[in-house]
């Protein structure tokens, strides 16, 4: 099964962009979110994101990335709801109000929460890790070292996921009440759970590092490769939204 | 003991990775699911585990339902072991290790140490050994014991040889197979014909998601035509048998085929 961060093949017009330009945009709309104070701006962020997404034929990843962040937004609109006591109080209860500027807030910090993760996490979708190293290693000079340690990161995110998934299994399988339905009991099981993973994940690791090594990676003398990322009209476009996106959100604040 | 009623699983929307399962699991048995990878025969290890449910059809525990039954209180009624032991591996001694199991299921703490010591003993195990310092063979050990300790009905094993050497295969299968001399059923899911040939009663095989046939292992391993279809190939002794053909055919273990070599000398 295909995890929400793997890369999805496809010669969609954000597969076919410059690595870097996905890089940038992704990045410039996690600027506009965090500097945007309005609402309709963040709403048209996420708009703006599933379109992409539409554009990119990951819908159903973008679609399972929100689910999977729906239970983190619960918990953070939960807590910025309780501990956020200006403003007027819709009602109280057992001395905590529940404020019209709690819950706005609460609102903001989920909208900008989504709007920051998404584009990210599409880019890796519509993005081969080794087309990103390549375009960070060709055009931006960062050492091939560095860029294989960030793409080889990247690419253990589903890995570990899908270990952890495994390790879950398996403890629920032996008794272990994993799957509970209090949250705070299933927390404190899941901290022997960590002791499974972390050894998977070093001798995982090691095993990396042997591979590439005995593939001659230290004999690298210049950084070379067979694909040279350009960039084309598309990819001036997309930055020119990204521009406009951050000087939209600082209009909009004034 | 299980009973699949046309069950069909599916990972994702694009078809299903088993498809219309129907077969009961014999009590007190050793069963065999056999195939070729990517034939189903984990995916079926899950659902008579709970641990995955099934997209259509049921699955029956003793003739009830699955489908409500809680599936980490399953553990005292039915063991699972992995292919790989490290992951359920996650405490500092092999006494805690086993202790980590029973908390959810045994609450009366003299009897969780006895239960405890009552597995250590059956499976050769230091108590006060690190897991994680443990050989491979070892720490399926380790894994075999904290599924062991629950006493399950039913035991069901997800290649449980892989990476062992002939030894410690063995020393597994052997103990699987005294826990089924004492009632326990065994479902195991195995790539190694050999082992299928001498531990196992029955055979379930499986080929792109579908049971294509079941019955016994000597059955089974006699008609080339179901091995074909699974691209499965007999154990060596059964494939000698058959080619050498009458008054053979029938011989599925080496003291046999040399009895049967040593009449037909004396005759000639």
């Amino acid at each position: 099964m295909r995890g929400v961060l793997d890369y999805v093949p496809g010669n969609t017009i954000l597969h076919r962009l410059d690595p870097r330009t996905k890089l940038l945009i992704s990045l410039m709309i996690c600027i506009a979110a965090f500097i945007s104070d309005s609402e309709i701006f963040l709403l048209g962020l996420l708009a703006l994101n599933l379109l992409f997404a539409f554009i990119g034929g990951v819908t159903a990843q973008a679609l399972r990335m929100l689910k999977g962040l729906s239970k983190a937004c619960v918990f953070m609109f939960i807590l910025q709801v309780l501990f956020i006591q200006q403003g007027e109080p819709y009602f109280s209860f057992i001395g905590i109000h529940i404020t019209d500027y709690g819950v706005r807030t609460a609102y903001m910090v989920i909208l900008r929460l989504l709007d920051a993760t998404l584009p990210l996490s599409l880019m890796l979708t519509v993005t081969r890790l080794t087309d990103l190293s390549n375009a960070l290693v060709v055009h931006w000079h960062l050492p091939y070292q560095y860029a294989f340690t960030v793409t080889t990161a990247l690419h253990f995110i589903p890995v570990f996921f899908n270990d952890m998934q495994a390790i879950t299994e398996a403890q629920i399988a032996r008794g272990v009440s994993l799957d509970t339905r209090n949250p705070i009991k299933k927390i404190k099981l899941m901290i022997p759970m960590s002791v499974p993973l972390l050894v998977s994940s070093v001798k995982k690791t090691e095993q990396e590092a042997i591979a590439v090594e005995l593939r001659g990676f230290n004999l690298r003398t210049r950084a070379s490769t067979y694909k040279v990322p350009h960039m084309h009209a598309a990819d001036a476009a997309a930055l020119l939204l990204g521009a406009v996106l951050i000087a939209a959100a600082v209009l909009l604040n004034r | 003991m299980i009973r699949f009623d046309d069950v069909s699983f599916g990972y994702n929307d694009k078809g299903g990775t088993v498809q219309h399962i129907s077969f009961t699991l014999k009590k007190a048995c050793i069963t065999a699911i056999i195939g070729a990878n990517g034939a189903g025969k984990s995916t079926v290890s899950k659902l008579m585990r709970g641990l995955i449910r099934p997209s259509s059809g049921r699955v029956f525990l003793e003739e009830q339902d699955m489908a409500g039954m809680k599936v980490s209180q399953l553990a005292a009624r039915i063991g699972f072991l992995f292919q790989n032991p490290d992951r359920q591996i996650c405490k500092n001694t092999v006494r805690e290790e086993l202790l980590f199991s029973l908390q959810f299921t045994v609450p009366d703490r003299d009897r969780q140490a006895a239960c405890c010591e009552e597995v250590l003993a059956a499976l050769c195990l230091n108590p006060d050994d690190d897991p994680m310092v443990l050989s491979r063979g070892e720490r399926q050990r380790v894994a075999m014991a904290t599924a062991m300790v629950h006493k399950p009905e039913l035991l069901i094993l997800d290649e449980p040889t892989t990476g062992l050497d002939y030894r410690e295969c063995t020393e597994i299968m052997d103990y699987v197979r005294s826990l089924n001399r004492n009632g326990t059923t065994v479902a195991m899911v195995c790539h190694d014909m050999e082992i299928v040939q001498d531990y196992a009663d029955e055979v379930l095989v499986m080929s792109a998601g579908r049971l294509i046939a079941s019955g016994s292992t000597a059955a089974v391993f006699r008609n080339r035509e179901i091995l074909d279809a699974a691209s499965l190939l007999p154990p060596q002794i059964v494939d000698l048998s058959l080619r050498l053909g009458e008054g053979y055919e029938n011989i599925s273990d080496v003291d046999g085929m040399a009895k049967a070599i040593a009449g037909k000398g004396a005759k000639a």
